[in-house]
């Protein structure tokens, strides 16, 4: 089980980068940490003729707060977050969702931004990132552009990223001090794909909530204005408010024919509002 | 090969490997360190974890190359350390091993435990360790070995490791490398085309594995939509990444569609023969193709039935599309991912085929697929058959 | 999770004269080695000019060859079966009458019948490039129906594996006593029962290295194996060659469970390209290759019906059982290896008048299976306990009370059952009375009526079997397979500095039998343990054997090693008698040394007098020497028979389907223990492989016979979290027959978990009306039974 041969570029910075990407026309992978690339390499399910190595990149490592949101590099990894070498505006949110992916080993190389381009609906970052409102910075030789993560992932392993461009920061709000946060999967083992996620942010001061319903095999269900799954209205008795009946028609909408399938993907739903009713 | 220079067991080495060589088969090979153990070669059973840059990472799937500079410790090289050695009297005395495999593995991650989490119970420790697979042990006596070492350090007042064991940032053995490449460019392998051996006739008949239905309606009598089907390179054309190599005759086209699903990008090339039936206005493009990267091959049928509608001024469009993919890319694990790409690929071809045979103009997504004769984009993407999965409009046949 | 305070047996057996014998808690002696990464796998195993090779597979499972095309550039470096000009394809043909042959080409020749079958071999410097190579050979293959599911292969009409044979099935048996007599019980169940295809996984996959000495004539396989000796028969039948040209070495070997005791067609084709090529050859398999192509196991189906008394008691059983067999026929073991044995051991430890079974292997285009710990007794266990459970419920009791009522009792013993297994010893119903009592049912019912406060439900289950270990010849030589077991030998000798060298033909993956064999020999010659070698895995340097497979090696080389070292402490007393100058009939040999009135001497001192100073002996000495081979077969060769109760508490949430296992109770019976810390940890281990083909394992296949799991993302084996310290008790009934009492007991931890587990899973969920009878449970298959349970409730309602 070894791959098929490839070119490999250690680009000496950013720009360098953008360029070598868009001299490949298309025939170049991106990679960071590889936990997610480098399985796919080795199985020869992905032959790309270059490999263009941005792990080095000093520009995309960093992580600072500016203006009440945190910045995190692309190349930030699951154990930075975990370890707490990154500042937190998510009252340990993040923390919390970055210890329980996969394994520690894979936590030490995997990045941030890597999961995030290789749009794995069963993975952590697309589901928790959304419920908490981030957006993420994309850069090509053309420039940047911001989206919101909901609109980054547009289907199962495929995201907006375009030919030449790379995720380069992701932009993580504050948590105000009243929003509630809930975040629970299912897994058939510890640190295996999740094959249900729910991340539900809620803040019934403001009246507000962003419900993430993940792991679905195609783009997470988002849900904005949540007011619908608690009867219309979000105040803080919604923990008992909570119409699995809507949850139901919005999974069943978004093409989960399985009944069973549905069903755990409400019950891991209601853990998660649960967990943040707590 | 590239000349790859770092600090294993720390020795400077420097050792010429391909870029696709991984780290474990790098010190197993260029180094014969053979402690480093080869249990899946896709990150999953911890075997080959060794420290890089002291912290626990998969060795089959870091590649030597981008650890460049780095600094890597495996199992040999933690003959004489303190936390190792401790853990090494914890394991035998609770027989902790039994086969061996798994062991220079699992005492790398449980090294990083003790060291990183001196307060972990039993809970903590057996979920630290769940990176590491042992078939053998039923894990019993290997927490009870980490557990043992870590109340010891405990009871001994000894401090964690500051940090989890880093204080920078990003992917651990990254950085530390001076920028540069690479190698020469690999030969492109020069595939043979495996529509040169779908003899004519030769395409079967077959119980498709997944049966996806979709339906439309066009504002034209039946009759006309069904000579518009005799256009096989325009229908062919609709669905998305579809090429031709030659102009089609009205029983067989040939050609390649090319399918994606994020990183996994396949061209399978083959041949269709076309069916009609004029008594019942209906018909079916039934074809095969053979992926040759990939060794898979896929059988697909795109059946078709026209029925009046408004007193035979519009006709609904009855479409069924099955399909059955085998080979290695029948066998990635998830299937629901194929799904969701299912639904935009039928849906695609639906719309496509609802715009070419009103007339109108084609979405501009689609603009580069209808131009047959060339290599299509990959605008659209979806891999293959087995991709087009179940649910669309909720009237699937068997899958 | 509770403690095992108070229930691990921590007893140490009297005769370790110096806590080194039989029954003590030992350390293992290969540990060291191991935990510093100095352990010699296959694939460490370094040779000048060895080149890598990869194989090209077939992507289908049933097709039919119309062309193999190699690109110009690399023909020389790809083979197919068009160059391998006299090797035999793989046969296995059991005795047993009916029984149809598969002959399986060791590179597919017209057809390919399962995915992963080998198609062309190539070679390269590395495995990489020899994957490059493999890469751009392509297929052209006609795509043939597959046989994927082993019930509609035995209806007519069904395509066909082997089109010779006019249906798919290997064998079929019947075995009835009177079933008449059974049919007017007042309780009857029936229930189809299923068990997934499993795939072994040890962590080290198969591995070969082949090369050939000019100079001796003689072929050296590398082989990561349990049973190296009979891998050389079956390489000697395929190749053509005397057994004397062949020596087949197994290293360190990273795991076994079965998966290493078959020929496999790589080691046929890989030996015959050293012999070809003149360098050394080596082939790894990968775990892709693993989950797709080599290793499939246990997938039975049953259709079964049990007749009890309203009390409990059993009346009969009448079963139909179906194992899917895959395409060909495993060397040595056999197609009908599982489902064969089906009928003679599904009445387990359990009394019956009346009983039939009918069994089918079944041919499909899916890999062969192989021998998985615990052959056929998983899944029979799982059937049997399962319909126990469900007689319980008609009845009205309690599953323990079933179970107590039925169980052979200890006065009968020894005891032969309904298909006339020969039961050695055992007290079963203890084993189960203390596995109640430890798991406290009573507790669990007590809470079950609180209900629990965190929305899941609990539930109890148990379950108990028999696992017949170190078959001998009388059980095998009926089956007829290529290797029936006789006698075991092991060879002893004294080295000239008091060392202890001692070999035999068995293998040690992971049992750690460099250091149990050497108690075994310690407890004898009273020898050092520390300067005891075990030397085993190496056809040229061991007597022959069967090896290790079937839970036999303690039995039987432990049995060996005994008797082998009774013969030599006979030669050192004699040769010490000598040296005393006494009679022998004076002396004795003790914690070794030998002891007159007048004085002693070490075995060090005769070893050193017999090889360094002859001229110290009289002329008149036994020329014999210091070195035996001796045989051994226990009194009775139709196995020892070991068994456990197994007892589970699980939480089960309704509505996620996630299980989590709260306690397990195991209480054992594996005979006078030689290491109890080694028996503990085979325990621990068969648990988290049965907790695997409970809950988690299973290898998919697709209508046009595609396995679906092929990696370990999706095929999953348990980890830390998922297996609970299980907690263990020890009863140590000797066995009439054996050395030291002792029994095999390998499997049996593999064997009893997925009943324990499901009977837990269906108590918890009976009052929901929900019943799983089919493993593994899967949250989604939990969820499913849920929620049709609540459906056929409200339609009810």
């Amino acid at each position: 089980m070894k791959p098929a041969p490839f070119a490999y570029e250690r680009p000496r910075d950013l720009d360098a980068a953008l360029s070598m990407l868009a001299a490949s026309g298309g025939s170049a992978k991106v990679i960071a940490g590889g936990q997610s690339l480098g399985p796919m390499l080795n199985l020869r399910l992905v032959q790309p003729e270059l490999i263009v190595d941005i792990s080095g990149l000093a520009e995309l490592k960093r992580a600072e707060v500016s203006r009440g949101e945190l910045v995190l590099g692309a190349l930030v990894t699951h154990a930075d977050i975990e370890d707490g070498r990154t500042a937190d505006v998510t009252r340990g949110a993040m923390r919390g969702v970055a210890a329980n992916i996969a394994y520690r080993a894979v936590r030490n190389r995997g990045t941030i931004g890597g999961s995030l381009s290789h749009a794995d609906p069963a993975a952590d970052w697309i589901s928790a990132l959304a419920a908490l409102g981030a957006r993420v910075t994309l850069r090509s030789l053309a420039g940047a552009r911001t989206m919101a993560i909901e609109a980054f992932v547009v289907g199962a392993l495929e995201s907006a990223l375009r030919a030449g461009e790379i995720v380069e920061a992701i932009h993580v709000p504050s948590r105000a001090a009243s929003a509630h946060w809930g975040y629970a999967k299912s897994c058939r083992k510890t640190g295996e794909f999740a094959h249900a996620i729910a991340a539900v942010l809620i803040d019934p001061t403001a009246a507000s909530a962003r419900v993430v319903i993940g792991a679905i095999d195609t783009t997470p269900i988002v849900v904005t204005d949540a007011a619908e799954l608690f009867g219309g209205r979000i105040a803080g008795d919604y923990k008992q408010c909570f119409d699995i009946r809507v949850a139901d028609a919005l999974l069943a909408k978004a093409g989960i024919d399985d009944a069973a399938q549905r069903h755990i993907h409400v019950s891991v739903l209601k853990r998660a509002l649960l967990e943040a009713a707590a | 090969m590239t000349t790859i220079a770092l600090q294993v067991n720390r020795r400077a080495v420097e050792i010429s490997a391909e870029p696709r060589t991984s780290l474990a088969d790098f010190v197993r090979d260029g180094l014969d360190l053979t402690g480093t153990h080869l249990g899946c070669e896709h990150g999953v059973c911890g075997a080959c974890t060794v420290l890089l840059d002291g912290v626990p990472a998969r060795s089959c799937i870091t590649y030597a190359v981008a650890c460049a500079g780095a600094d890597i410790t495996t199992i040999e090289g933690l003959d004489e350390d303190e936390v190792t050695t401790e853990l090494r009297a914890a394991f035998t005395r609770e027989h902790a091993l039994q086969c061996g495999y798994c062991t220079p593995g699992m005492l790398v991650s449980a090294r990083d435990l003790v060291l990183r989490l001196p307060d972990a119970d039993e809970r903590r420790i057996r979920v630290g360790l769940s990176g590491n697979l042992c078939r053998c042990t039923g894990y019993v006596g290997i927490v009870r070995a980490v557990q043992s070492v870590i109340e010891a350090r405990r009871a001994r007042n000894i401090a964690p490791l500051a940090d989890g064991g880093r204080t920078i940032l990003g992917p651990a053995g990254s950085g530390r490398a001076t920028s540069g490449q690479n190698g020469p460019q690999p030969a492109t392998q020069a595939l043979a085309a495996a529509s040169d051996s779908v003899a004519p006739g030769a395409i079967p008949d077959f119980t498709p594995a997944t049966v996806l239905n979709q339906r439309f309606t066009l504002p034209h009598a039946p009759a006309k939509v069904f000579a518009m089907f005799d256009d096989v390179a325009g229908v062919a054309s609709c669905l998305p990444g579809v090429s031709l190599k030659a102009p089609p005759t009205p029983e067989r086209v040939e050609g390649a569609i090319r399918v994606r699903l994020g990183p996994i990008a396949a061209s399978f090339e083959g041949a269709a023969r076309v069916e009609r039936d004029p008594a019942t206005f209906s018909g079916r493009i039934i074809g095969i193709g053979t992926d040759q990267r990939s060794r898979s091959a896929t059988q697909g049928e795109i059946r078709y039935r026209l029925l009046p509608l408004e007193g035979g001024a519009a006709t609904a469009v009855e479409l069924s599309i099955g399909y059955t993919l085998s080979g290695m890319l029948a066998q990635v694990g998830r299937p629901g991912l194929v799904r969701d790409l299912a639904k935009r690929l039928v849906a695609e071809f639906a719309g496509n085929l609802d715009r070419h045979l009103s007339g109108t103009a084609p979405g501009q997504a689609t603009a580069a697929e209808l131009s047959f004769w060339s290599m299509i984009s990959e605008v659209l993407h979806a891999r293959l058959v087995r991709m087009f999965g179940r649910v669309f409009t909720g009237k699937d046949g068997a899958e | 999770m509770k403690e095992g305070a108070g229930l691990r047996n921590e007893r140490e057996f009297p005769s370790g004269k110096s806590g080194q014998g039989v029954g003590a808690r030992l350390p293992r002696k290969e540990d060291d080695r191991l935990m510093r990464g100095r352990g010699q796998y296959v694939a460490d195993i370094r040779l000048a000019g060895l080149q890598d090779v990869a194989f090209v597979r077939s992507p289908l499972a049933h097709a039919r060859i119309r062309g193999i095309h190699v690109p110009e550039r690399y023909r020389g470096s790809v083979f197919t079966a068009a160059d391998l000009g006299g090797i035999k394809p793989i046969r296995a043909v059991s005795g047993l009458p009916g029984f149809k042959i598969s002959e399986q080409p060791v590179l597919a020749t017209g057809k390919v019948r399962q995915v992963g079958e080998l198609v062309a071999m190539c070679l390269a410097p590395t495995r990489a490039e020899a994957e490059d190579i493999a890469a751009s050979v392509t297929l052209d293959l006609e795509e043939l129906p597959a046989v994927y599911d082993m019930l509609k292969a035995r209806e007519p009409g069904s395509a066909l594996v082997h089109e010779h044979w006019g249906d798919n099935v290997f064998l079929e048996t019947n075995y009835e006593v009177d079933i008449s007599v059974a049919l007017d019980a007042p309780i009857k169940v029936t229930r189809e029962i299923s068990t997934a295809r499993q795939c072994m996984s040890p962590l080290e996959g198969r591995g070969v290295v082949a090369t050939f000495d000019r100079r001796l004539d003689q072929l050296t396989l590398h082989s990561a194996a349990q049973m190296p000796h009979i891998t050389r028969s079956g390489l000697a039948e395929c190749l053509g060659m005397e057994e004397g040209q062949i020596r087949v070495i197994s290293p360190d070997v990273g795991g076994g469970f079965g998966h290493k005791g078959i020929l496999l067609p790589e080691e046929v084709c890989l030996s015959w390209l050293a012999m070809q090529r003149g360098h050394p050859v080596r082939w790894l398999e990968d775990r892709r290759e693993h989950l797709v192509a080599s290793s499939n196991c246990r997938e039975h189906h049953y259709k079964i019906t049990v007749y009890a008394d309203r009390d409990g008691t059993l009346r009969g059983i009448d079963c139909e059982a179906t194992v899917d067999s895959g395409a060909y026929s495993s060397y040595p073991f056999s197609a009908c290896l599982e489902a064969a044995q089906i009928a003679s051991i599904l009445p387990g430890p359990y009394k019956m008048p009346a009983y039939r079974c009918r069994t089918f292997s079944v041919a499909t285009n899916k890999c062969p299976i192989l021998p998985y710990r615990g052959v056929a007794r998983t899944g029979v266990c799982f059937a049997l306990e399962l319909m126990l459970d469900l007689v319980a419920a008609e009845a009205g009791l309690e599953p323990g009370e079933v179970r107590l009522r039925n169980l052979v009792l200890p006065e009968q013993m020894p005891f032969d059952n309904i298909t006339r297994k020969h039961f050695d010893s055992g007290d079963y119903p203890e084993a189960m009375r203390r596995a109640l009592a430890a798991i406290d049912v009573d507790s669990i019912r007590a809470k079950q009526r609180l209900g629990e406060v965190d929305g899941r439900r609990i539930g109890v289950g148990v379950s108990i079997y028999c696992e017949q270990a170190a078959h001998g010849t009388s059980v095998y030589s009926g089956w007829g397979i290529p290797m029936v077991p006789g006698h075991e030998q092991a060879s002893a000798r004294l080295t000239p500095d008091g060392g202890l060298e001692l070999r035999v033909g068995v293998h040690s993956h992971g049992q750690g039998m460099e250091t149990t064999l050497a108690q075994v020999a310690h407890e004898i010659l009273g020898v050092d343990v520390a300067k005891i070698r075990i030397i085993l895995g190496d056809t040229a340097m061991t007597p022959y054997s069967t090896g290790t497979w079937g839970s036999r090696s303690m039995v039987m080389a432990g049995g060996a090693v005994a008797t082998a070292c009774r013969e030599l402490g006979e030669r050192a007393r004699r040769i010490g008698a000598k040296l005393l100058q006494h009679d022998p009939a004076a002396v004795v040999l003790q914690n070794g040394e030998v002891r007159g009135v007048n004085g002693s001497v070490n075995i060090q001192t005769i070893a050193h007098t017999w090889y360094r100073r002859p001229q110290d002996l009289p002329a008149d000495v036994d020329p014999g020497g210091l070195e035996v081979t001796q045989g051994y077969k226990p009194v009775r060769d139709s196995g020892t028979f070991s068994y456990a109760a197994h007892a589970a508490v699980v939480a089960v949430d309704p509505d996620v389907g996630e299980v989590e296992i709260l306690d397990y109770v195991i209480v054992e019976d594996g005979g006078v223990l030689v290491n109890p810390q080694v028996v503990d940890g085979q325990i621990y281990g068969g648990l988290a492989q049965g907790i695997g083909t409970a809950l988690y394992e299973e290898m998919p296949f697709d209508a046009s016979g595609q396995p679906l799991a092929t990696t370990l993302a999706d095929y999953l084996l348990p980890g830390p979290t998922e297996v609970p310290a299980a907690r263990l008790d020890h009863m140590e009934t000797p066995s009439p027959y054996t050395q030291f009492g002792v029994k095999g007991i390998g499997e049996g931890g593999a064997i009893a978990p997925p009943a324990a587990i499901a009977n837990a899973v269906n108590d918890a969920l009976r009052p929901l009306g929900v019943e799983l009878m089919q493993s593994p449970i899967t949250p989604h298959r939990v969820v499913e039974a849920v929620l049709a349970a609540r459906a056929t409730e409200r339609s009810a309602a």
